[in-house]
């Protein structure tokens, strides 16, 4: 990855394009994660019997899995600079319990206690941040160290007895629904993949972001403040994992310290299945949102249709090592896909396509 | 062909001698300091019966972190060292406790179990070309998964007396030194020599140092990478046995429970084994590993509440690791 290529990253990702004003559709990847997600719910719908039991039925169950999203939003621009955050599932419990006490406490409103939560999940980012670009940690050591005192500190502020029993109206944002239809996650986890896309494939910030991880002396030489980045990136990771951990403690009316664990394996799975290289550089919000749902649906549709919580997660596991072996067996981020897809269907073949393969 | 694969490893490992062996004497001294400072304020801790709990309590992760080592030498990394000891522990104390498994025939399952397990991680990533973190991330989950599977639902708790003899009992009334150090000091013992004096070490480290380099200079890059998973798996699948041996129990949860996986990684990285791969010290991690569960016995004495072990874990391995990033640049200016 520190070879030194001539300025390559420019003509690299979907917004490459950019400036022209000409914009690449989901790549081949995204495109074929689409059809599976098509074909998935078709079947689901179809073969489970409850899987559909009205339109708003079948919404309120994203209410289990977007929290999920909502971390995989904020991990993947981590990952798409080349690192990673082991503290998410740490950060969403402790920040979830700063909030819950601030509240239980201090008799705060509890959305302001969140908002506090949530700066104080980006702070912990922050720290991460810092100690991988002024010690020059490697990321996975300095946020697996984090993530052990984030968990330690979570269960010493929790205590013996967390807090519980929400206002009714907090409660809302993990379980309600806006006419008794709309999850109140599912506005909230649209509008921020949207700005995420954007952020990320749209913005100077989402290019720099993945300059750094596709040549980070690349990326350097070109005058990007690469650790001024690198803390934002982390940061922002911080505050999406927050976000997830006071949706579930709304969705609990309650909070756990351990109640993060879960989240870490799983978004890490979502982000690698949505197309974006563990390595960083390349990878798009579209797919990471895109695996959110096939993920998420077919967690969920197989727990409805009866097999146990550890079968699904050795599905999830199998369909993560299938994925990944898939991809690269047809040359990096599905440009083999694009084309065999675009040969099997209409005949248009993008030039990028060809062009992005590693 | 092996001379330029010589070179390759011993320019990494020459600079790093001079430090790893800093390292490991800093390790012994402090974990020496720790046990002198705490044993004058704190009765028993130097007593008998808490050191060897100390040195007892730290074998399993130490058998977990050689193999993890190994891995993270040839810039790999294993998630699923958990799991496999899990599974190892629960396959084999299930049969022990359901029909009284002969200890040889628990023995020989689990180095069946964990050279099968591990295998299948070093196929996915050398042959197909997964990334370690990924794969090990995918069969955590598989293998997890199949712990629950053949659980159905029961744990160990009672194990036949062969197996408590090995777990607990001592080599000789006059050499009280307990079985499981023994199995360590072999296994050290043998990792030691394979990484530092043949040919497969120096391939282990050239692979981890620049795998393109060791392709060029004719070391058989995925074979190496295979048998690395392969004995992590079957170092995982030992400290299962001993685990199951020590305590005489195992459940679903037991590795993925407590985080073993990342607490081998930690070991390893303490000891002073390079994250990004090239440079490791099989003896670091096991000093590593005493360290730790010196501190954390020390943490116990001074009653310090529980929870925060984990988090003096944390701070542990960013002291080791950032003073090691120190004097690393240190010695380069």
């Amino acid at each position: 990855m520190d070879d030194t290529r001539p300025p390559a990253p420019v003509t690299q990702g979907p917004a490459a394009t950019g400036a022209s004003g000409s914009r690449l559709p989901l790549g081949g990847w995204e495109r074929a994660l689409l059809a599976v997600l098509a074909l998935l719910l078709a079947g689901l719908i179809g073969v489970v019997p409850g899987f559909y039991p009205g339109f708003g039925g079948f919404l309120a169950l994203s209410e289990n899995f977007l929290p999920f999203g909502l971390v995989a939003l904020g991990l993947s621009t981590v990952i798409l600079t080349g690192g990673i955050d082991l503290s998410v599932g740490a950060v969403a419990g402790l920040s979830a319990i700063v909030a819950a006490e601030l509240w239980s406490g201090l008799h705060l409103s509890i959305w302001l206690a969140s908002l506090i939560g949530l700066a104080a999940g980006g702070m912990f980012g922050w720290i991460n941040g810092l100690i991988i670009t002024r010690l020059n940690v490697e990321p996975l050591i300095a946020t697996l160290a984090t993530s052990f005192i984030y968990a330690s500190a979570g269960t010493a502020i929790a205590g013996a007895s967390p807090p519980s029993g929400f206002p009714d109206s907090f409660n809302a944002l993990g379980t309600g629904a806006i006419g008794g239809v709309l999850p109140y996650q599912v506005p909230l986890f649209a509008v921020l993949a949207i700005l995420f896309g954007l952020l990320i494939g749209r913005s100077k910030f989402g290019r720099r972001i993945v300059m750094i991880g596709y040549n980070v002396d690349a990326a350097r030489y070109a005058g990007v403040r690469v650790p001024r980045m690198l803390c934002a990136a982390y940061t922002i990771s911080g505050v999406m994992a927050a976000a997830a951990g006071i949706v579930l403690a709304a969705y609990y009316s309650a909070v756990r310290p351990d109640m993060g664990d879960v989240l870490l394996l799983t978004t890490i799975t979502m982000v690698v299945l949505g197309g974006v290289s563990i390595f960083g550089g390349e990878g798009s919000i579209a797919g990471v949102v895109i695996a959110v749902l096939v993920l998420g649906f077919l967690r969920q549709g197989m727990l409805i249709w009866g097999f146990s919580d550890m079968v699904t997660t050795m599905l999830t596991g199998a369909i993560l090592l299938g994925a990944i072996a898939i991809k690269n067996m047809l040359g990096g981020r599905g440009a083999g896909l694009a084309l065999l897809l675009a040969r099997l269907g209409r005949k248009r073949v993008r030039q990028e396509a060809p062009a992005r393969a590693r | 062909m092996s001379a330029a694969g010589t070179l390759a490893a011993g320019r990494a490992r020459k600079p790093g001698r001079a430090r790893r062996e800093r390292r490991e004497l800093t390790l012994i001294a402090a974990t020496i300091a720790t046990i002198l400072l705490v044993s004058v304020s704190r009765h028993g801790f130097m007593g008998e019966q808490n050191l060897r709990f100390m040195i007892l309590d730290s074998v399993v992760l130490s058998l977990l972190g050689l193999g993890q080592t190994l891995v993270i030498a040839t810039k790999g990394i294993d998630l699923s060292v958990a799991p496999m000891l899990g599974l190892t522990a629960l396959g084999t104390g299930l049969l022990a406790q359901g029909s009284g498994l002969p200890l040889w025939e628990a023995a020989a399952m689990s180095v069946v179990i964990g050279l099968v397990l591990g295998t299948i991680n070093g196929l996915l990533v050398a042959k197909l070309a997964i990334p370690p973190i990924i794969t090990t991330l995918g069969t955590y989950s598989l293998y997890s998964g199949l712990m629950f599977v053949i659980s159905n639902g029961t744990q160990v708790d009672a194990v036949p007396h062969a197996y408590a003899v090995l777990g607990n009992g001592v080599l000789a009334r006059f050499l009280p030194v307990p079985i499981p150090v023994l199995v360590l000091a072999a296994v050290l013992a043998l990792t030691w020599f394979m990484l530092g004096h043949t040919r497969f070490g120096r391939a282990v480290l050239a692979v981890g140092n620049n795998s393109t380099a060791a392709y060029n200079a004719g070391i058989a890059v995925t074979a190496t990478q295979i048998a690395v998973y392969a004995l992590s798996g079957l170092l995982a699948a030992i400290a299962g046995l001993m685990f199951l041996c020590y305590t005489g129990s195992a459940t679903v949860t037991t590795g993925t429970g407590d985080h073993m996986e990342l607490q081998s990684i930690a070991v390893a990285l303490i000891g002073g084994t390079a994250i990004a791969g090239g440079r490791a010290s099989m003896l670091g991690t096991v000093l590593g590993s005493l360290f730790l569960s010196v501190v954390l016995t020390a943490l116990v004495f001074v009653h310090v509440p529980p929870i925060w072990y984990s988090a003096g874990e944390g701070l542990m391995i960013l002291v080791t690791v950032a003073a090691g990033r120190r004097a690393q640049a240190a010695a380069r200016s």
